[in-house]
């Protein structure tokens, strides 16, 4: 039975429309105008318990206004949502302390004191026995590699750690779905790879269900077998990442290295010829001809090396994003 | 009936640990103490100097004496060091926590938000205001020659928790219209520059005014009626409108930031 | 483009500046209209010190009927609008967010945009002020009146000088804002003998003789009672009121300065 379930769920906001100046001022003023602009629409999927699912998409796609509906902090204007057989946006107890949030960009740790003093503060708000708090914050902190951090104000903390204290004060309660908008932001590379390293031993350890948005490919594919793609607020994908990268490039790139340079025109009947400079030939041949193509070009020219790879997955996405292919 | 108890004595723990952990963070500014010291003495001197100008000349203020208003003045005193201990430090959170989006933090968590918000610091650099508020209350009603029996002085503690209720109502109010308006911070300076008219009894100022100071904005139920009790010539009529008045305000304040909240939760990004 | 104008060409360049601040400023100002509205609505005080004094002891104040008390409060009410200073609460949270630095780097004292924005803001507040006293005057009509040319003058003269050395008191102050997160703190408590002694609650005439000379000592008189017995036709020491005014003024002016070199020193030292 899937932990969270969402279907046809969608989002409209009404915004104001303004005319920038001080006559679009007046004029708002007197006679607003507002129009609807939906920012996720229709969309379905399902999670199972104890899987981690990345949301991927370029800014303002919906993935935040998404994740806010299944924590239950934005009312869909349409469609159903049930987490961890609740509605989120009831936000009974029993539902909130099933879950819990954790953003890039903001903060819950109180900013002149040390962790310790907020995570006093979350064990009673959450009703934990102070023994069993104890507990669990040397158990998390341990895996956490998280030490006198905790007794120095936050405002003395390093980003990482502090991103640390804040996935420890996250965590206390043992949500059973642990959402993440952006958790690595800003954290250069070692802190980002602890942060993964983390986030995959809970979800291994407890089970916690995790979905997680990130700008980072490095913090998907590390950590998500499956990703959902939204897009301009339409569910565009929803499987596993390699099957992503299938459906995005049916082709591969083809780097070759040549004894003399060739016009590139030679080329055309390969494939998609992407750069030529002098001996150095970059093409984007479709996988189902790759064999016969790689074949032909060894006999054709004198070639002195030659390389297959898929092409990376940020670019694949970018590119997707940039061209507006989805529709 | 074992439901209600262990969920009090959460929320007991939890304003325990609020208000631990906020005086751990105040006390780092020691000298604000001093510097409150000053500004509570500094204000009771100009207010006490303000009354005395009415005074000086045979005059009295709404047919009140000298010692009967300074009764007024201590209660108006002991607010205000309400709102600097609990009022100002919490509400002015609420626009802090929509501006930077960490409300989202607070409605997350399995407790009533509107307690999380009012409850959530506590600011010990307004006990100097309430001890000198209490002190003044005392002392000008022994000399006013108050002898208020047992029912005048329940009457009265009745009184002084509706007075602090509807001025928390009031505040919490104005501190929650800042979901749709982020720079809504004025909006109390100016409830607090209204409630500047507490300090004298709401029956010196001229017709139009003291309606719009029981009915429009509550001041005579913050200090004045209060007054009265002490001084041992409260009204039935007014306790009870005085009660009334604590109720209602209290439930707007519960319904506004539940239709706020409303707001927030379909309109936040 | 000749180099010899140089008086000529840094005047074009501060002219050119102060408009692109001022407009600039302006916009800004224009932009938190509502917020600035309620600023206004919270100099309510000396409209309600009006009630007070109008149910009793206008007879207690020599010179004055109960009509040149209405003329005198209003007076005070629109005086303290435009004397309203919060340079200091503006500097501290640009220190706060960060703004401090890249505002050191450009070749302007930040100080001249704060002035600017203080200005743009009294003339967002304009219309405010004015429809106020428009709402008394229609409640009341005979609270309104027509100030001689001469006294309007001399208010505007004496309300804009007693803004600016607010503004250079409070800049002196700001300063200590290098040195100690609680600046703002002592700012709160040179307000408290500003309001009570300044004439906001009581025009000087009603306070006790060794009190009004003790008043009359400080600067704060001047910045509200002065002005505002200018505009509403009350008799004042005219050429006193601007001199102790100008004296305050030059008198914090070197300090504010001094106290600025020191203090970005000492924040340069501490590497911003």
């Amino acid at each position: 039975m899937p932990i969270i379930r969402a279907e046809g769920l969608s989002k409209t906001y009404r915004v104001a429309d303004k005319q920038p100046g001080l006559l679009g001022t007046l004029r708002h003023f007197v006679a607003r105008r507002s129009r609807d602009v939906p920012a996720v629409s229709e969309v379905s999927f399902a999670i199972e318990p104890g899987e981690i699912v990345g949301f991927l998409g370029p800014n303002g796609a919906g993935k935040t206004t998404t994740l806010k509906m299944l924590s239950g902090l934005i009312h869909p204007s349409a469609g159903t949502v049930e987490v961890a057989g609740c509605v989120p946006f009831r936000r009974q107890g029993r539902f909130l302390r099933q879950i819990s949030l954790v953003m890039g960009q903001k903060q819950q740790l109180i900013w002149d004191l040390p962790p310790l003093d907020s995570l006093r503060v979350n064990a009673a708000v959450y009703g934990i026995e102070d023994a069993e708090a104890h507990r669990r914050i040397q158990e998390l902190a341990d895996m956490l590699e998280l030490g006198d951090e905790l007794t120095r104000p936050v405002r003395k903390l390093s980003l990482g750690e502090r991103m640390k204290a804040e996935l420890l004060a996250a965590l206390l309660h043992r949500p059973a779905v642990l959402f993440l908008d952006e958790p690595t932001l800003g954290l250069d590379v070692n802190a980002q790879a602890r942060v993964r390293r983390f986030l995959a031993d809970i979800n291994r350890r407890t089970g916690t269900t995790v979905l997680l948005t990130s700008h980072y490919m490095g913090d998907i594919t590390a950590l998500c077998p499956r990703v959902l793609l939204i897009h301009q607020g339409h569910l565009f994908f929803d499987g596993r990442l390699d099957a992503l990268t299938e459906r995005l490039t049916p082709c591969r790139e083809v780097r070759l290295e040549l004894a003399e340079p060739q016009p590139a025109a030679a080329f055309a009947p390969f494939g998609a010829l992407e750069s030529l400079e002098g001996r150095r030939v970059r093409l984007l041949i479709p996988q189902e001809q790759l064999t016969g193509a790689v074949a032909r070009l060894l006999a054709m020219f004198a070639v002195l090396d030659l390389e297959v790879s898929e092409p990376p997955i940020e670019e694949l996405i970018g590119r997707l994003f940039q061209q507006g292919v989805v529709g | 009936m074992a439901r209600p108890a262990p969920e009090l004595l959460r929320y007991l723990r939890t304003l325990r640990r609020f208000w631990a952990a906020s005086l751990a963070a105040e006390l780092e500014y020691q000298a604000n103490f001093v510097l409150e010291l000053l500004a509570v003495s500094a204000n009771l001197a100009g207010s006490l100097f303000t009354l005395s100008l009415f005074y000086g000349h045979g005059h009295d203020l709404g047919g009140w004496s000298w010692d009967a208003a300074l009764v007024v003045l201590g209660l108006y005193t002991l607010l205000d060091g309400l709102t600097t201990t609990l009022l100002q430090p919490n509400l002015s959170t609420i626009v802090t926590h929509v501006r930077t989006g960490t409300l989202d933090f607070v409605l997350l968590k399995p407790i009533d938000s509107q307690f999380w918000l009012s409850a959530r610091t506590f600011s010990p650099w307004g006990l100097p205001g309430l001890a000198a508020g209490a002190v003044l209350v005392v002392v000008a009603a022994v000399r006013a020659g108050a002898r208020p029996d047992a029912l005048h002085l329940v009457a009265a503690a009745l009184l002084l928790v509706a007075s602090a209720l509807i001025l928390y109502s009031l505040w919490f109010v104005l501190a929650a219209t800042s979901i749709w308006f982020v720079k809504v911070w004025n909006a109390t300076e100016v409830l607090r520059s209204a409630l500047v008219a507490g300090r004298y009894p709401v029956s010196a100022y001229p017709a139009g005014l003291r309606l719009f100071f029981t009915v429009v904005l509550p001041v005579a139920f913050l200090t004045t009626v209060p007054a009265e009790a002490i001084l041992g010539r409260a009204s039935p009529l007014w306790v009870v409108s005085s009660l009334l008045v604590a109720a209602v305000a209290l439930l707007i304040s519960r319904w506004f930031w539940g239709f706020a909240l409303r707001f927030y939760t379909s309109a936040s990004s | 483009m000749s180099r010899h104008h140089g008086p000529d060409r840094s005047l074009r360049h501060a002219v050119r500046l102060a408009r692109v601040l001022l407009s600039s400023q302006y916009a800004l100002m224009l932009e938190f209209r509502a917020e600035i509205v309620l600023w206004a609505l919270s100099g309510v005080l000396p409209l309600i010190m009006l009630g007070l004094w109008s149910g009793t002891g206008v007879a207690s104040i020599p010179g004055f009927t109960p009509q040149r008390l209405v003329h005198y409060f209003l007076a005070a009410f629109v005086v303290r609008q435009f004397t309203i200073v919060w340079v200091i609460h503006a500097f501290e949270e640009d220190a706060l967010q960060g703004r401090l630095s890249p505002a050191l780097l450009q070749p302007l004292n930040p100080f001249w945009r704060y002035l600017a924005a203080h200005v743009s803001e009294q003339a967002t507040r304009l219309p405010f002020v004015l429809a106020i006293v428009a709402l008394v005057a229609l409640v009341h009509p005979a609270a309104l009146w027509w100030p001689t040319p001469a006294g309007l003058l001399l208010a505007l003269l004496a309300t804009h000088l007693a803004f600016l050395v607010r503004f250079v008191i409070q800049s002196a102050l700001t300063m200590l804002c290098f040195w100690s997160e609680r600046a703002a703190a002592l700012e709160r408590l040179l307000l408290i003998p500003y309001l009570f002694l300044s004439g906001l609650v009581a025009p000087l005439e009603a306070f006790p003789e060794p009190m009004r000379s003790f008043a009359l000592n400080t600067p704060f008189p001047w910045m509200v009672w002065f002005p505002a017995q200018l505009l509403s036709g009350g008799t004042v020491p005219v050429a006193r009121g601007f001199g102790v005014l100008a004296a305050w003024g030059l008198l914090f002016l070197p300090i504010a300065v001094l106290l600025w070199r020191a203090g970005l020193r000492r924040y340069s030292a501490m590497g911003a």
